[in-house]
């Protein structure tokens, strides 16, 4: 059955993605600069982080800058606490994770960063979007939990957009001593061509 | 051997080391034997060693030092690997292993069933990770790594006993204003800056 429908290509989804997507002008490295020159403008200057394979490219792109301190960790929660330290010492941080990270990080993130009112700009790949096939309950219950946090968050889809975003995020989770978060989305990433209706 | 007692040796050699504490009693007896704004208390049980970590990579020509638990690191062992990997000169980790979760109603942990800290601390790559058999050789590592280059990580096995102090004097939020504020006077950055609102630009 399975080959049956294989050989059959204009039933095939995945491929009629492929095909969408080969005509779009797809750039992830393009972003994943865009994205960290952001960074660096907001003055953000130590990042905690750990992969996700659509983070893949920004992740090089961290790695690879001279000004920023990078430092990958085994667990997302473990970030929390870095970025923490760090701003208590004067560094401007922020982590990078998949929203399955930002779940592991949710005590921290309670008895840390809230409790002591310390700012993150967190940046959180929206696993699970529309669109996806894979983690769809994580997808489904990210924003639901950074409400239940009371943490503002903005869904990134447009990397034009995201110098300006990420220097007004750098100035809400500084002003407000509270973390803030960035959904990165696939769009935003270069992964997947972006909608007008998203 | 007492934890009180080996903190008293490092109240001897710590200085203007910045020292972050897990939570549970050893905050409170490390704030009796050396009160200062250079003291963090940690809320969030495993975060402590993270938390200095972030403040020795933050701050690489401070002394940092974290006052860690048994229970606390075993919530949070991907820090050790993550310590490793990262190498602070400036890092003294001191894990003061009691066996149990003194501040929960004294169970048992994991490291009274036999597991190995100081093992586990060299096995994710920290080299410079050792036992100290008593107190004298606690304050001999303690004051070597104090004045050296060299991340270490000290496992002490204690006893329960709990010196009576006082309780912590402020809050979460008070403790971080006055922590930044003694960082800002003492390393000389600036850290909390007032800008004016955009509005008002």
């Amino acid at each position: 059955m399975r080959r049956s429908f294989l050989i059959c290509p204009m039933f095939d989804v995945n491929r009629i993605a492929t095909d969408f997507e080969r005509r779009s002008s797809l750039n992830s490295t393009e972003a994943a600069q865009t994205i960290v020159k952001a960074l660096r403008g907001a003055g953000i200057d130590l990042v905690a982080t750990l992969p996700d394979i659509n983070l893949a490219e920004l992740l090089r792109a961290v790695e690879e800058s001279h000004e920023i301190i990078h430092v990958p960790v085994c667990r997302e929660e473990e970030g929390m606490g870095i970025c923490a330290g760090a701003y208590l010492v004067g560094k401007k941080c922020a982590a990078i994770m998949q929203n399955g990270g930002f779940f592991n990080s949710n005590n921290a993130i309670v008895s840390t960063l809230l409790q002591y009112q310390i700012p993150l700009l967190l940046l959180i790949y929206y696993a699970g979007d529309i669109g996806d096939r894979t983690f769809s309950t994580t997808g489904s219950l990210t924003e639901p939990v950074l409400q239940a946090l009371g943490i503002r968050y903005y869904i990134m889809r447009e990397t034009d957009d995201a110098p300006e975003l990420i220097r007004r995020a750098q100035i809400m989770t500084e002003d407000s001593k509270r973390p803030v978060a960035l959904l990165l989305t696939k769009e935003l990433l270069g992964r997947r061509p972006a909608l007008k209706a998203l | 051997m007492q934890r009180f007692e080996c903190l008293k040796k490092l109240a001897q050699v710590a200085g203007d080391a910045l020292v972050v504490s897990s939570a549970g009693a050893v905050t409170l007896e490390w704030n009796a034997l050396r009160p200062s704004d250079g003291n963090f208390r940690v809320r969030t049980l495993g975060l402590c060693s993270s938390i200095a970590l972030g403040m020795a990579m933050g701050l690489p020509k401070r002394r940092v030092v974290a006052l860690d638990g048994d229970g606390s690191l075993l919530m949070n062992l991907s820090s050790l690997p993550t310590i490793a990997r990262m190498k602070p000169k400036n890092l003294l980790h001191i894990v003061f292993d009691n066996e149990v979760y003194e501040a929960s109603g004294s169970k048992q942990t994991a490291t009274g069933a036999g597991a190995d800290l100081v093992g586990l601390a060299r096995a994710a790559g920290i080299k410079n990770a050792l036992w100290a058999e008593s107190v004298e050789a606690f304050a001999q590592i303690a004051e070597k790594a104090m004045c050296g280059d060299t991340l270490t990580f000290i496992g002490v096995k204690v006893g329960t006993e709990r010196e009576p102090v006082a309780p912590y004097p402020i809050d979460e939020v008070e403790n971080k204003y006055r922590f930044i504020r003694y960082v800002e006077k003492t390393a000389h950055v600036e850290i909390l800056k007032t800008n004016l609102p955009a509005s008002y630009n």
